[in-house]
């Protein structure tokens, strides 16, 4: 992130949070007492903040998929879809099969990273052997996903808890559920490597090079040699894997079981972090960071200023609206003022 | 018979506020602006919507509130994507986002309530019965009795049709998206085009969000505009804008959720019937797909 990029970020998160705070005013609230609630229950301590990381893990995760997407062409909007079949995976290896934790955790890791890359597979087989559109291909397999999850575990469902009262599935095996080391959940440890993965290979390997020019210019990289084709589906593939790991990742580290609604929370944040971090890997991962202390602020931020958490997706969306259109408009006053302060007469010259 | 009746009847529910929302979009597509937004402005349409009839007790002031609630939405769209010039496709994913946050943020802070508000107070809007056409037996029983919008989504085919292709104004919004710089030449801004359609997706789209809350149930509930933005979406690129392809596609869609209705009766699953819609435009945009591939290898040889 170079200083101009910075800069308009914070420009951006800056406005947006006195957008935030003239409705706040608006409403009769102080926006003072609200954003230090935020703050407090969010980073104010070493417990707040390893929760915050924690809730951050599937955020990230589902920013990665998206950016890396979207950096590298494929429009894949299927997050959400992707998320709960990873979540589904893990549920269904998790009640059916035990072994010791050293074998059942990266099991079920990779039975989330399939589950989400087979739903994310099905529409690059749609766009390879068809030709249709991921775009929409994508957003309608979420809805597709979101219902066929929601039968699995209804109240007499294949996959129902028997005798439950809310519509979920059985837990999972204790021997498959990811504990704390100190305060801080085993998840986020995954998650950092995965993040350090991701970034090596779109940043240091040929691959990633070869995706990153698709995602500038599909046409030069064809024309330069490579196989777009192939590298369309590993792409795809691959952000379907990190979406289903951030769901399985979720049902390991929460509530160790399918819960109606358990992607819910994150069913656009995804794409919505890819967005306002530009498709760039590493602002994901603090765009992400900065959203999921907002959302763990905002349930503490109502307990004690009364200001309902629903606020806080209000806000999340004008953050993404201002900090890109001021991340546009920051660039057009730069070189304007730029070319003002060349096109004027030099003294020198005469 | 019977089940015929009420496959149509069903039909034309699931068809009219796509079919809206598609209109919308259709001009949109002419104007060359990749809005995303249908999704957020049924929603927000659907929740001023309920909002405006519960206060005033008539569901015409209801109707009005959507409206102004998506407009609200495509000047927010004007401001960020045409005066601002932030990428379309960003500012369309922010708008649902903002959409989806407002509308629950407010139902928490007017109502008080999480999920849905319903209340006796909200005025749906009433069916119509046709003096004549009731008369005809079985047919009369599709063509009257039918809600308020449901003509009003029909009439506004026939309206949007004779403004895309029989107006000055249809020719520069169809010039806009096809050639802005020769528009631009001919002494017309394309970005005032471009306002234009967003202005009118806004108002067409706040009718569909009102048929969502107002037309066959009187409540408003969060994130209920389930994705019918984006078939809209879908539709328009099926079609190519064409009002007349949109009306036939998304009668085909509403078709599916008549189907699912119907099975419903049959004891299969909800969560099954529910995916018709979404089954239906993969179907849609496969057979768009084949057709197009078919015609791109036939001028290949051609040539």
């Amino acid at each position: 992130m170079n200083g101009q990029k910075l800069l308009a970020a914070l420009a951006g998160i800056a406005l947006a949070l006195s957008i935030g705070a003239l409705v706040l005013l608006i409403e009769g609230r102080s926006p003072l007492d609200v954003y230090a609630a935020l703050v407090a229950l969010s980073i104010g301590d070493v417990d707040k903040a390893a929760i915050t990381i924690k809730n951050a893990v599937p955020l990230i995760l589902t920013g990665l998929s998206a950016s890396l997407a979207f950096a590298s062409g494929p429009i894949n909007l299927g997050q959400p879809g992707q998320f709960l079949m990873g979540a589904l995976a893990v549920t269904l290896v998790g009640i059916t099969v035990d072994l010791p934790a050293p074998l059942m955790i990266p099991l079920l890791m990779i039975a989330a990273a399939a589950g989400g890359a087979l739903w994310a597979g099905a529409a690059a087989v749609l766009r390879h052997v068809f030709n249709m559109s991921e775009f929409i291909v994508t957003l309608m397999l979420n809805s597709i996903a979101d219902l066929f999850t929601a039968w699995l575990i209804t109240i007499g469902g294949p996959l129902a808890e028997a005798g439950a009262l809310s519509p979920r599935s059985p837990a999972i095996t204790s021997s498959g559920r990811l504990g704390e080391i100190g305060v801080f959940n085993l998840s986020i440890l995954v998650m950092a490597l995965v993040a350090v993965a991701i970034w090596y290979v779109f940043h240091r390997t040929r691959p990633g090079y070869e995706w990153r020019i698709a995602g500038q210019n599909a046409l030069f990289a064809r024309l330069g040699g490579c196989p777009v084709d192939r590298n369309f589906f590993i792409v795809m593939l691959l952000s379907g894997a990190l979406a289903g790991l951030a769901g399985g990742l979720l049902v390991m580290s929460g509530p160790y079981r399918f819960i109606r609604g358990i992607g819910a929370n994150y069913a656009w944040d995804g794409v919505m972090i890819a967005v306002v971090a530009n498709s760039a890997l590493g602002a994901t991962v603090l765009y992400g960071l900065f959203f999921a202390a907002l959302q763990t602020g905002a349930l503490g931020m109502e307990l004690l200023t009364a200001v309902p958490s629903e606020f806080i997706q209000v806000l999340q969306a004008v953050i993404v609206l201002v900090s890109v259109a001021s991340r546009g408009y920051l660039s057009v006053l730069l070189d304007r003022l730029t070319l003002r302060r060349l096109s004027r007469p030099s003294p020198n010259r005469t | 018979m019977r089940i015929v009746i009420g496959l149509l009847n069903g039909m034309l529910a699931g068809a009219t506020p796509v079919l809206l929302a598609a209109l919308g979009g259709a001009f949109t597509f002419y104007a060359g602006v990749f809005n995303i937004a249908m999704e957020g402005m049924l929603l927000a349409g659907a929740f001023c919507a309920a909002l405006g009839s519960f206060f005033s007790g008539s569901w015409v002031i209801g109707v009005l509130c959507a409206i102004a609630g998506a407009l609200s939405l495509s000047v927010l769209f004007i401001l960020f994507a045409i005066v601002l010039k932030t990428d379309e496709f960003v500012t369309g994913i922010a708008l649902n986002l903002f959409a989806a946050g407002a509308t629950t943020y407010l139902l928490r802070q007017l109502f008080g309530v999480r999920g849905a508000f319903t209340d006796p107070a909200i005025q749906p809007m009433p069916r119509l019965e046709i003096p004549l056409l009731a008369q005809i037996p079985l047919a009369g029983e599709v063509l009257s009795g039918q809600n308020v919008m449901v003509y009003g989504a029909a009439l506004a085919v026939l309206v949007c049709a004779w403004l895309i292709f029989r107006t000055p104004f249809g020719l520069r919004l169809r010039a806009a998206g096809y050639n802005a710089a020769s528009l631009e030449s001919s002494g017309v801004r394309p970005a005032r085009v471009r306002i234009a359609a967003l202005l009118i997706c806004g108002v067409l789209c706040g009718l569909g969000g009102a048929f969502l809350s107002l037309g066959y149930v009187r409540l408003f509930a969060e994130g209920m505009s389930a994705g019918r933005g984006w078939i809209a979406l879908a539709a328009v690129i099926l079609v190519n804008g064409n009002p007349w392809g949109v009306a036939l596609i998304t009668l085909v869609f509403g078709l599916a959720d008549g189907l699912g209705l119907l099975a419903q009766g049959l004891n299969v699953p909800a969560q099954f019937t529910g995916m018709a819609p979404y089954l239906a435009t993969l179907i849609a945009l496969f057979v768009y797909a084949r057709r197009k591939s078919r015609a791109r290898s036939g001028s290949s040889i051609q040539a």
